[in-house]
């Protein structure tokens, strides 16, 4: 049984959730975010980051969306993936804690 | 502020890793005694709204974005301890599903944003409602608001310090020493998301406070 104010609060959760892609809207033209790069000039050398595993979503997007709302939407669908996931594994360590507990 | 696979050396990613296994055990020890069941759903929900506000970055001048982590406010509302969880999960979710954060870094992301920066804004705040000597509701809204705005520093102090030592002991990662990533990551903190995440975390402090004050486990 869900208590309102888990209600409310998922709501709210919920809507953050939609509004995600503002950041990256507003980033769109400005490239990653520094200490966040992909590639970058040091002096007259180019440096990348070495990649050792692939995320099935990188960046929160979906491989192929490309364009400003496609890009959106795979951010608003990450969201909603990473949220239900974050509250369902919280739910999973609490229940085995309570479990080890008895 | 997440670090990605291949700044830092692999001498800097065990030794974060090897730090954060006695949190982690300690979190897990103290969720065992102290989580109480009514806090659960409230944990769960925090480190779902942890993950959705690190999503929002947001721009600054020089092209530089960085997010606020929630970490304080998990703090104040259920305990550091509860907070080193809800966060970790976020950032490992993250890491794993997303690419947000390396894997290899994960140990140095949670030692910044799960462990630092919780138990920075929870000092604060404590030390903080001491200071007033009162509270009330605005007095503990003023103080989750700067020990947010602090703690979030502090652990963007932590992140550049360990990607700006790369190139005096790692070569081939960072390239940037402290010099550079210190002065970029607190810009970039102190003039965007430390803002975000003090407004933020006074706020939803007031609110909880005011309506549910039986719902926060440190009174």
């Amino acid at each position: 049984m869900m208590e309102e104010w888990v209600k409310r609060g998922m709501l709210v959760i919920l809507i953050l959730s939609i509004l995600s892609p503002i950041g990256i809207i507003l980033t769109w033209n400005c490239g990653d975010a520094w200490g966040e790069w992909e590639k970058v000039k040091v002096g007259n050398e180019t440096w990348e980051p070495q990649s050792y595993t692939s995320a099935p979503f990188p960046d929160y997007s979906i491989p192929g969306w490309n364009s400003m709302l496609l890009a959106s939407i795979s951010y608003i669908i990450s969201a909603f993936i990473g949220v239900s996931m974050c509250f369902l594994v919280v739910m999973g360590i609490a229940k085995t804690v309570e479990m080890m507990r008895e | 502020m997440h670090i990605p696979d291949g700044y830092l050396g692999p001498i800097t990613c065990v030794v974060m890793f090897i730090i954060m296994l006695p949190v982690w055990w300690y979190a897990a020890k103290w969720a065992k005694e102290r989580l109480s069941s009514r806090a659960i759903p409230m944990l769960a929900m925090l480190s779902s709204f942890s993950f959705v506000v690190m999503m929002f970055n947001w721009p600054v001048p020089d092209g530089t974005t960085a997010h606020m982590v929630g970490g304080t406010l998990i703090a104040i509302i259920l305990g550091p301890w509860a907070a080193v969880i809800g966060v970790s999960v976020a950032l490992m979710i993250q890491a794993f599903f997303f690419g947000d954060g390396g894997i290899t870094a994960f140990g140095a992301n949670a030692f910044n944003m799960a462990f630092v920066l919780p138990f920075a804004g929870y000092l604060m705040y404590r030390a903080l409602l001491k200071f007033f000597n009162s509270d009330d509701v605005r007095a503990r809204a003023i103080a989750a608001g700067v020990a947010a705005y602090i703690a979030i520093n502090v652990a963007a102090l932590a992140a550049a310090i360990e990607f700006g030592v790369q190139p005096y002991i790692a070569k081939g990662y960072c390239p940037y020493g402290i010099e550079v990533a210190v002065p970029a990551m607190l810009f970039a903190h102190l003039t965007t998301a430390g803002p975000v995440a003090a407004v933020v975390t006074a706020g939803v402090v007031a609110y909880i406070y005011k309506y549910r004050p039986d719902l926060m486990e440190v009174k």
